[in-house]
């Protein structure tokens, strides 16, 4: 979890609701796509329909005076899968939740995909719509990904399936041998989802202390105009066995790592990242490393105390499967924070100090057993520089090929209240899931 | 010495290709083999459906399409496995570069999380997908990972068979592995797998032989029914072939990233 870009001072959420209107660029363009689209006769065309019902539950294991509630996950869920593979490649894809929450004590609709997928040239793919979007080599560390991801719900024992948050966006993918370049526009800014003290306690940089009692802390989010339209590329290729990729990002930091005192709101400060990538076969297994640099185009001199400040993010992962069905993962991560001088000159009194470097180290351990039907899987973050660490332990069993069960737990440790695991210390809880699929 | 050196110094001390053709070693007899059960044609596609059978007769199942073309120049292939079912699985894609001298280069692509991860694939003795079979099984091992050996030549069933003893060079999860090998058409009949005690643990079935016509007159015999039994535990796993096609002119680009994260949907239908 790019928990490592954690919230520096706080995370906080967006108060957006889940049920978002799909806001979509130049919409009337997207009318004629679907509507030409909709007009190619129908040949090679296939409709299909999946899905699955879960319920979930998860329960605090520590006490926490700072939360009414001691159920951190309680709901059922009925997704659907419509797809449409229409002529020429292209296919209509929807993706929508109905979620009956009892932590939340309500009903939701989460539309999570809904996208048109088309291949007009032979070099061209173009998505359209509401769609999930991941790159870079991080196994829940992101340094060029930065698209919105869902901690809470990895925080709180929800399927991996969900860490990811769709985007409104536009994507042109083309293929010029030996090159192949993503580009992506999103217009309207969506955030990943952090704890905001609703169902997880968390940093308020507000009071410099965990939030308390019915606190939720509350974002801005920016104005959907042109000009914050976020630009997102990838320019990638293959050497042999290693691969390549180049990265740019122009748009807003996806956490909250912006605090405005006057109007007690946190925010989205601008944000430019350019990096690169290389993965390949090393030893016995495939190594990965990643660089990134982000340029905090708020507070380029590092002397606004209230917005992040630019930093370098170095990441080398590390993954091999030393028995049969066994596979450990291992990354370790740098982030150094630029103008650190500044940083510290400019902090206000009280507020909670932050190293100059962070590290973080990562170990993955997953067996499988049981022709696979049953999975034990360690996911665990250690930070030596915030103190602070993470553990996710999680077994779970297919049943039968649609019936599946997990169990797992999310600890937090830490010594200080405002580190990125530190202060969600006490959420400690423990979940189960059970999944009909069909 | 090139491989191709050695074919020919070793036709050269056969003799005629004719006595070579009848006196072929024990690795001759294996390489056809691979030839006739991995790599017919430039490339394939096939819907395989996989059965796994537990000894009290509980069934899974696997359905994905493959796509394989082999690299003209050498031994090397690309698989692209696209999975229809189980539902949990449904959209996974596994892309394999198969190198039989190193290790394979591997990638899974996570449809809900629309990832492509690399995948560390050091040791393609591991099961396939939680089945019976290996990567190995379903897209072969290294010729010289084994030292062969010539035992008999015996009927089975109806066909007249060589039976060929390998032996792994280094650790393998077999010690002895013997097969019964067509003459006709080379196609492994049965293979049985020895474990450290020496006790047979694993054995392979081609159940049903079936010739694939190309469309460019030619025609492969292909295996659209195997079976592989573990033994020791009753666990089995069943394999259907359909829609088995050659020559389907896959473009190289179907092996790659664009494919994994946007299948090619007229191929894996």
């Amino acid at each position: 979890m790019t928990y490592s870009v954690p919230p520096p001072r706080n995370p906080a959420i967006s108060t957006l609701g889940r049920l978002r209107p799909l806001f979509l660029v130049p919409s009337g363009a997207v009318t004629l796509l679907l509507l030409g689209w909709m007009t190619l006769p129908a040949f090679a065309s296939d409709f299909s329909l999946h899905g699955f019902v879960e319920s979930a539950g998860g329960i605090r294991v520590v006490d926490n005076p700072s939360q009414s509630k001691d159920a951190t996950l309680g709901e059922g869920r009925l997704q659907l899968e419509l797809s449409y593979d229409g002529p020429k490649g292209s296919r209509l894809f929807l993706k929508a939740d109905a979620i009956g929450d009892g932590v939340k004590e309500k009903g939701e609709v989460d539309l999570r995909e809904v996208y048109l997928s088309l291949s007009p040239f032979k070099l061209l793919d173009v998505r359209v719509g509401r769609q999930i979007l991941t790159w870079g080599t991080g196994d829940l560390i992101f340094v060029n990904d930065l698209f919105p991801k869902d901690f809470v719900s990895f925080f709180i024992g929800r399927s991996l399936d969900y860490l990811k948050v769709g985007s409104d966006a536009v994507k042109f993918s083309l293929f010029p041998e030996p090159f192949s370049l993503d580009l992506v526009a999103i217009p309207h800014f969506t955030s990943s989802k952090v704890p905001t003290g609703e169902r997880l306690s968390t940093f308020d940089p507000f009071t410099n202390r965990i939030t308390a009692r019915h606190r939720k802390l509350t974002t801005r989010r920016p104005a959907a105009s042109f000009e914050n339209t976020e630009l997102a590329l990838r320019l990638y290729r293959t050497f042999g066995s290693y691969e390549a990729a180049l990265y740019g990002f122009r748009g807003s930091f996806k956490e909250p790592v912006g605090t405005d005192p006057v109007k007690q709101k946190l925010f989205f400060p601008e944000l430019s990242v350019y990096g690169f990538s290389v993965q390949g076969p090393l030893l016995r297994g495939v190594a990965s490393a990643e660089f990134g640099y982000s340029d905090s185009r708020e507070d380029r001199s590092g002397r606004d105390p209230f917005v992040e400040n630019s930093s370098l993010k170095y990441l080398l992962g590390y993954e091999e499967q030393p028995w049969a069905d066994f596979t450990v993962r291992a990354q370790y991560f740098l982030e150094q924070m630029l103008d650190f001088h500044a940083y510290q000159t400019s902090l206000p009194a009280g507020a909670p100090k932050r190293n100059e470097l962070r590290q973080v180290l990562f170990l993955r351990l997953t067996q499988l057993l049981r022709y696979q039907t049953v999975e034990l899987s360690l996911v665990s973050f250690y930070s030596p520089s915030d103190e602070d660490g993470y553990l996710n332990p999680q077994g779970s069993y297919k049943i039968t090929d649609s019936l599946s069960i997990a169990l797992g737990a999310n600890f937090f440790l830490g010594r200080k209240d405002s580190t990125p695991f530190g202060q969600l210390d006490k959420n400690d809880n423990l979940y189960i899931r059970l999944r009909y699929s069909f | 010495m090139s491989k191709l050196g050695l074919a020919l110094f070793a036709l050269f001390i056969a003799g005629t290709p004719a006595q070579a053709q009848k006196f072929p070693t024990a690795t001759e007899i294996v390489e056809k083999s691979q030839q006739a059960f991995y790599y017919p044609g430039a490339d394939m596609r096939a819907k395989v459906t996989m059965e796994l059978i537990t000894e009290t007769g509980q069934k899974r199942t696997r359905v994905l399409t493959m796509l394989r073309k082999n690299d003209p120049k050498s031994k090397d292939q690309e698989y692209f496995l696209y999975f229809h079912e189980p539902g949990d699985v449904r959209r996974t894609v596994f892309l394999v570069r198969k190198y039989p001298e190193k290790d394979d280069d591997r990638w899974i692509f996570i449809p809900a999380v629309n990832m492509v991860q690399r995948v560390a694939a050091k040791d393609s003795r591991l099961s396939f997908v939680g089945s019976d079979f290996t990567y190995e099984d379903v897209s072969g091992r290294d010729l010289s990972a084994d030292t062969h050996t010539l035992l008999r030549e015996e009927r089975l069933g109806n066909a007249d068979c060589y039976v060929i003893q390998s032996m792994p060079k280094s650790t393998a999860d077999y010690t002895k592995k013997l097969r019964w090998i067509d003459k006709k058409n080379f196609l492994p009949l049965k293979e049985e797998y020895y474990d450290a005690q020496n006790e047979l643990f694993r054995v392979f079935t081609a159940d049903k032989i079936e010739e694939v016509a190309t469309g460019k007159g030619r025609s492969y015999p292909t295996i659209t029914k195997r079976t592989m039994k573990n033994v020791k535990s009753g666990h089995r796993t069943e394999v259907i072939y359909t829609s088995v096609a050659y020559e389907v002119g896959l473009d190289d680009s179907i092996f790659t990233e664009r494919s994994l994260r946007n299948p090619p949907r007229d191929l894996v239908q």
